[in-house]
């Protein structure tokens, strides 16, 4: 996806989240809902699916919450292995994400808690050598350090708020249940997040 | 597209979101990473109803000792009840402590 036309900087963004619509949503829920039955009955294989479909949803969760990826990858493994604990515990009535994305959440908040976050931000992070111009490579390189900037500064809640809305696609009254807040409280977060990340897209924008 | 949106729209936004998980997207091995997680699992219990016996185990073991604590407390009163106590005072002696009480004082009033 181009994020600015010809004469301004251009970036090659990741591949753009695809929002699944209901239909998707749904046969994506009975699926999980099969791989959570299979994996309660003692199924290592069907666990195994669970976790490579999610994985890279509770890396990026955990890393909004630690800003570290390191310490996001120990939070998320230590998620499904709770996960994997608390199975029985789970209501299949309910979808698997939020349910999951909550006990991510958790877990990265109690690492951030017993650990104290190192506080540079990587900005050199996730920074993939493609194919692209290193003229294009380094603006990137800028827009991505600035977001991660912008994100560290923002409290806890919202960052978990925008990320679960924005980018994992989640409705808000799931990420009232991820978050245990109320549906109004989650729109506000969102609100405030975009509110200043968007800022900061708009002024990288005109930067070139 | 984002150019449509503002803060309070209800839709994701794709440009935002798209530039979030970028910036989110862990650097490292996912493959090593999904690896890493199923070898974790596979030093678990493989069977739930292993981890609802150790369940069971544990709450059994709290029961127990519950129990235990209870069932001591009740046979300790019920000896207590039954027999007198060693401690119970004789009141013979009670009335010799009160008889004796005035001489202590003539003793401590005399200095002898």
């Amino acid at each position: 996806m181009d994020l600015a036309s010809a004469g301004r900087a251009t970036v090659k963004m990741a591949t753009e989240p695809q929002r699944p619509t209901g239909d998707a949503r749904n046969a994506k829920e009975v699926e999980d809902a099969a791989l959570v039955a299979r994996a309660r009955s003692g199924d290592r294989e069907a666990f195994g699916v669970l976790v490579d479909r999610y994985a890279d949803q509770a890396r990026r969760v955990a890393r909004a919450v630690l800003q570290d990826s390191d310490d996001a990858d120990d939070a998320a493994q230590d998620a499904f292995l709770a996960a994997l604990v608390k199975l029985e515990q789970y209501d299949s009535a309910r979808p698997f994400g939020p349910w999951l994305m909550r006990i991510v959440a958790n877990a990265a908040t109690d690492r951030r808690r017993r650990r104290k976050v190192r506080s540079a931000v990587s900005l050199n992070e996730g920074l993939v050598a493609g194919g692209a111009r290193p003229d294009v490579v380094a603006e990137r390189e800028v827009l991505l350090g600035r977001l991660r900037v912008a994100l560290a500064e923002l409290p806890e809640r919202r960052r978990l708020a925008v990320t679960l809305f924005d980018v994992e696609g989640y409705s808000h009254a799931e990420i009232a249940q991820v978050l245990g807040i109320p549906e109004g409280t989650v729109r506000s977060e969102v609100f405030h997040a975009r509110r200043k990340l968007r800022v900061l897209l708009a002024d990288w924008r005109d930067d070139g | 597209m984002t150019e449509s949106h503002t803060p309070f729209d209800h839709r994701p936004d794709t440009r935002l979101g798209a530039a979030l998980r970028e910036a989110l997207t862990a650097p490292g091995d996912r493959t090593a990473f999904v690896a890493r997680v199923l070898a974790g699992a596979a030093r678990q219990p493989a069977h739930p109803v292993e981890h609802l016996l150790a369940r069971w185990a544990v709450r059994g073991i709290a029961a127990a000792a519950a129990a235990a604590f209870v069932a001591g407390l009740v046979i300790g009163r019920g000896r207590a009840s039954a027999e007198p106590s060693v401690s119970d005072p004789d009141p013979g002696a009670m009335i010799a402590d009160v008889q004796a009480e005035p001489n202590l004082l003539l003793v401590a009033a005399t200095g002898r």
